[in-house]
């Protein structure tokens, strides 16, 4: 799995070019628009907007790919679990369980919901550095102290990556074997234990070096954001797809994959 | 352990926005400076640490380690776990926007229940507190967000009322696996560096003075 998302920041398309603030505003209410459809017809058009999105990014195949195969493999019980276990009329019995088409709608709605948002999260933050993406958020009236916490917490990760790399090549060069014992678990606890503790005394040393900078709880950037004309009509273009589909969704047309959704 | 976008009805997502915020707003208010960096750092550790995967049998688990957090971190593990499934969203897409708040509720609450039984541990004067106390937290962050799961679930429609039942069995491998590691871990931070451990000096000043006479003596030992 890649952890830089912000590999591809630097392509140029129409996404890179969209003032960062109104990019994650306005596809962030696309997001939680699709995440209330419905009907299944409107969950497939929801779907094709956000691959049409994807596209306009550039972003390579392989990279949103090697991500969205996870969250599909978690997704994929759904459609066993689902149908098997609705309740009510049952269309066919296999081995003695009662298979339900409503059951199998539904897995199907949720598949397409979620793969639709995971598709539309590359699109928002896989187009701009993760720094810039972070401080728009902060325009947006997104806490100071979360903001600054993530950026941290983003930038170690990477940090602790290579340290537990090291650690787990030392143990495996000591002849350690995970197996499905106490032992392992014992020593696994203590790898952790170990890990923490090295990360408590970076964690101190990080402090120190931050105030010997000045720092006082504030982030100052050189990250400046200007926006356009050009920026505004994407957001209108989108958000009132964005309402388009919601108020198709509601108005009846189409038939929900279950009837009392709410 | 998440639940994915899609799934769950807009009131239990509202629901859990709210409730994310309500006790992400209280616990961030007890954060003081000094704590920014520390919290994000432990934090990016505790995110690195649930990459690992331990196997049993054929297949293999990832540790989750909401309850460690809990144990190391206290009351601070609420802001932390958030943090950690914000990441987790942007980074790789597992969970998804829409359900930040209800993951953070899950497993933020879980470290925070976590953290509840770990304090249980001064009440007791026995061998080995600290591993058995850091089990149990490690089970009850599990067990905990466990049920919250199995109610988010259940509350969304009566048709995932089975989902619930195969998720909250599932989790008992887990649960088990999470028990031992977290234990084995807190008893390994006791003897080495019991200051990295959550409610150690404030609730038991006396319990901390004895570790540290016991600690004492070996590092000095450790040279020759």
């Amino acid at each position: 799995m890649p952890l830089d998302i912000d590999r591809f920041a630097k392509l140029e398309s129409p996404l890179q070019r969209w003032d960062p603030r109104i990019k994650l505003f306005t596809l962030g209410i696309f997001v939680f628009s699709v995440a209330l459809l419905k009907t299944l017809p409107i969950a497939c058009v929801a779907f094709c907007l956000a691959v049409g999105i994807l596209r306009l990014s550039n972003l390579p195949y392989d990279f949103v790919a090697s991500s969205v195969k996870w969250v599909i493999f978690f997704l994929l019980p759904f459609f066993i679990i689902m149908p098997l276990s609705y309740p009510g009329e049952a269309a066919f019995y296999i081995i003695g369980l009662p298979f339900a088409w409503e059951g199998l709608q539904l897995a199907t709605l949720i598949f397409i919901k979620a793969v639709a948002i995971i598709l539309t999260t590359f699109s928002m933050f896989g187009t701009a550095r993760f720094d810039v993406s972070m401080i728009a958020l902060q325009h947006l009236k997104c806490p100071k102290i979360l903001v600054q916490m993530l950026l941290f917490t983003y930038r170690y990760t990477f940090v602790f990556i290579e340290e537990m790399r090291r650690m787990q090549i030392a143990m495996r060069a000591r002849g350690f074997v995970m197996k499905t014992n106490l032992k392992t678990m014992q020593v696994m606890g203590n790898f952790v234990g170990t890990l923490l503790i090295r990360s408590f005394e970076r964690s101190e040393r990080v402090y120190k070096a931050m105030l010997s900078k000045g720092y006082q709880g504030e982030l100052h950037t050189m990250v400046k954001f200007k926006s356009e004309q050009q920026d505004y009509i994407k957001s209108a273009l989108v958000l009132v797809t964005a309402v388009i589909i919601l108020a198709l969704d509601f108005s009846g047309l189409f038939l929900p994959a279950k009837q009392s959704w709410f | 352990m998440h639940i994915s976008d899609g799934i769950l009805s807009a009131p239990v997502l509202i629901a859990g926005f709210i409730g994310t915020v309500a006790v992400a707003a209280y616990t961030l208010r007890q954060l003081d400076l000094d704590d920014i960096p520390k919290v994000s750092v432990i934090t990016s550790v505790f995110f690195v640490a649930s990459l690992i995967h331990i196997p049993i049998g054929p297949s293999s688990i990832h540790l989750i380690l909401g309850g460690l957090v809990g144990v190391v971190l206290g009351i601070r593990a609420f802001p932390a776990i958030m943090l950690g499934i914000i990441l987790q969203t942007i980074l790789f897409g597992h969970g998804g926007v829409t359900v930040i708040g209800v993951n953070t509720m899950m497993l933020g609450g879980g470290g925070l229940m976590a953290y509840a039984v770990w304090q249980l541990r001064h009440h007791f004067n026995i061998k080995k507190k600290e591993m058995i106390f850091g089990g149990l937290a490690g089970a009850m962050g599990i067990f905990s967000s466990g049920i919250v799961l199995a109610l988010s679930l259940v509350t969304t429609g009566e048709e995932f009322i089975a989902t619930a039942w195969y998720t909250l069995i599932a989790h008992i491998p887990v649960m088990i696996i999470e028990a031992l590691v977290v234990g084995s871990c807190a008893a390994f931070l006791a003897k080495v560096k019991p200051d990295a451990l959550a409610g150690q000096l404030p609730l038991a000043p006396a319990v901390t003075a004895t570790a540290a006479e016991t600690t004492k003596p070996s590092n000095e030992d450790s040279p020759k």
